[in-house]
């Protein structure tokens, strides 16, 4: 046990006296595991904001209340008569909370505020060609029951397309700054061997063994990965409250749910310190040859 | 103690250092091992510390045949054999009780224990005033005490010094060799490497000369030159 807190007393030492190059490093890891963070968080609100629309509605006709089911039903079976629509189902203000649920589960104050009745009932549609949308939206302008017309655009319909290829972005800048993250401790614990390179020959010569040289600098990294991952989680913790406070309207929303965000830190916790782990790990071979 | 049989060591380009060495040094010997530069003096030194392996030959330290230690005890080996150089080989950023306690702390020795070994060896080598001072607020005798306290302070029975007293004046060169002295009435062997005829005069102890890698002379209670040229 006194070994362990010496190994750990000697970790922070080094870090102090190598304050410069460790304070780089650790902003270093966290411009790379922030930009990893953010893109996980921005290929979650991708993917929250394009969740009604993968479901083939490509347009989202709101009514009004009057004139009840009934009327509501002659809309329907009218729109399913479009030549351009290829299937349209009717949504009641039941299905439009079980929705709205579903979609705020993250936020249970907001649904605790709503209830089935404030919600409006909604025919889905589903076109042949996505194209065609607008005939179908001039058709139904000024029509008494309607109350406002969503429509799934083209525009959102790129975005869903890009949706893959912004994940794999996404991922793959995850997995490259991760690794930069890495090579960047590795590199920044070589350094530090490298200035201590001595001392690290006298301790060997007085009969300290490999694991009792490397710990501390294995602490070492650690540590800046955490720090790094900490700051990286901290930045995005605070660009999310403040695009939580942006306005939105039901089409967009700048909100993921905290346990995605709590699940996403601890994730980018471990990684930091797991980076450091083995980036000094791999920083350390060279230089405990006997 | 320390056996070397038909020791060889040639380093990469084919350049020999030591060439056919076989002696036995008993427990609680002191040997002086002597020679021009380049003798090969320090090369034994660093293999019986396997800082160097063997190219051919036997190397045994404490009854350990040392040329088929695996790496990993390596340390074990530096545990049991204190060494002190001519340029100290201190920790610069530790103090001189940290330096001292490094040697017990690598071993796993619990904290208090470190404690009281460190203190009554820094009284042995003189040097319990200044237990809170770094090697650079030191002179070169005082550091060299450090090195022989910190060799001595987990209690080797063997203690390799390659040229100890090379960068010291000749009145602290003589308090050095007293505290060599003095460790080996305790038991503790004693193998040295020295240019210092003065000293090695003064001593009197076993001489084993070394000439390009070769012995060329081993001769108990001589001095630097040999009896029988003297």
């Amino acid at each position: 046990m006194s070994t362990l807190l010496f190994l750990i007393g000697e970790a922070f030492v080094n870090l102090r006296r190598n304050a410069l190059v460790a304070t780089g490093a650790v902003l270093a890891v966290f411009v790379s595991l922030a930009l990893a963070f953010g893109a996980l968080v921005f290929n979650e609100l991708v993917r929250v904001n394009t969740l009604q629309w993968q479901e083939g509605d490509h347009l989202i006709i709101f009514l009004k209340d009057e004139g009840g089911p009934v009327a509501h039903s002659e809309l329907l079976e009218q729109i399913n008569d479009y030549p351009e629509v290829k299937n349209a189902w009717y949504m009641d203000k039941a299905g439009a909370y079980q929705e709205f649920l579903e979609i705020y589960s993250d936020q249970p104050a907001l649904a605790a505020t709503v209830t089935a009745a404030d919600l409006p009932a909604s025919i889905r549609v589903e076109l042949d060609d996505i194209s065609t949308y607008q005939e179908v939206q001039f058709r139904l302008v000024g029509h008494p029951l309607l109350r406002r017309l969503s429509v799934f655009s083209e525009g959102i319909e790129r975005l869903l397309s890009l949706t893959g290829v912004l994940n794999s972005i996404g991922i793959g800048l995850v997995v490259l700054m991760g690794a930069s993250a890495v090579v960047l401790i590795a590199n920044t614990i070589r350094m530090a061997i490298y200035a201590r390179r001595e001392e690290i020959a006298i301790m060997k010569l007085v009969g300290a063994g490999n694991w009792f040289i490397r710990v501390p600098f294995i602490i070492e990294g650690a540590t800046v990965g955490l720090l790094g991952g900490g700051l990286a989680a901290a930045a995005v913790f605070a660009s999310h409250n403040l695009l939580e406070r942006i306005p939105t309207d039901i089409l967009i929303r700048f909100q993921v749910d905290p346990g995605f965000l709590l699940s996403r830190t601890i994730l980018i916790l471990a990684f930091g310190g797991l980076a450091g782990f083995i980036g000094s790990s791999l920083g350390l071979r060279r230089f405990l040859r006997v | 103690m320390i056996r070397l049989h038909n020791v060889a060591k040639v380093y990469d380009g084919g350049v020999v250092a030591v060439q056919e060495v076989s002696m036995d040094v008993r427990k609680g010997e002191f040997v002086f091992l002597v020679g021009p530069s380049g003798s090969g003096k320090s090369t034994l030194i660093r293999m019986c510390l396997r800082e160097e392996k063997v190219t051919r030959g036997k190397i045994w330290v404490a009854g350990k045949d040392i040329t088929k230690l695996p790496t990993w005890r390596v340390p074990y080996l530096r545990r049991t054999v204190g060494t002190v150089f001519q340029d100290f080989k201190l920790l610069p950023n530790k103090t001189v009780a940290e330096n001292v306690a490094f040697a017990l702390k690598v071993t796993g020795c619990p904290r208090s224990i470190v404690r009281r070994q460190v203190n009554t060896v820094l009284e042995l080598v003189g040097l319990s005033a200044k237990t809170d001072r770094y090697p650079r607020q030191l002179s070169g005798g005082e550091q060299q005490r450090v090195s022989i306290a910190r060799a001595f302070v987990n209690r080797p029975p063997i203690l390799l010094a390659d040229e100890p007293t090379g960068n010291l004046d000749p009145a602290t060169s003589v308090g050095i060799m007293r505290l060599l002295d003095r460790i080996n009435r305790t038991g503790t062997t004693v193998m040295m490497a020295t240019h210092d005829f003065a000293i090695v005069d003064a001593m009197r102890r076993r001489v084993v000369q070394l000439d390009r890698g070769r012995v060329v002379r081993d001769q108990g209670e001589s001095g630097y030159e040999s009896s029988d040229e003297s």
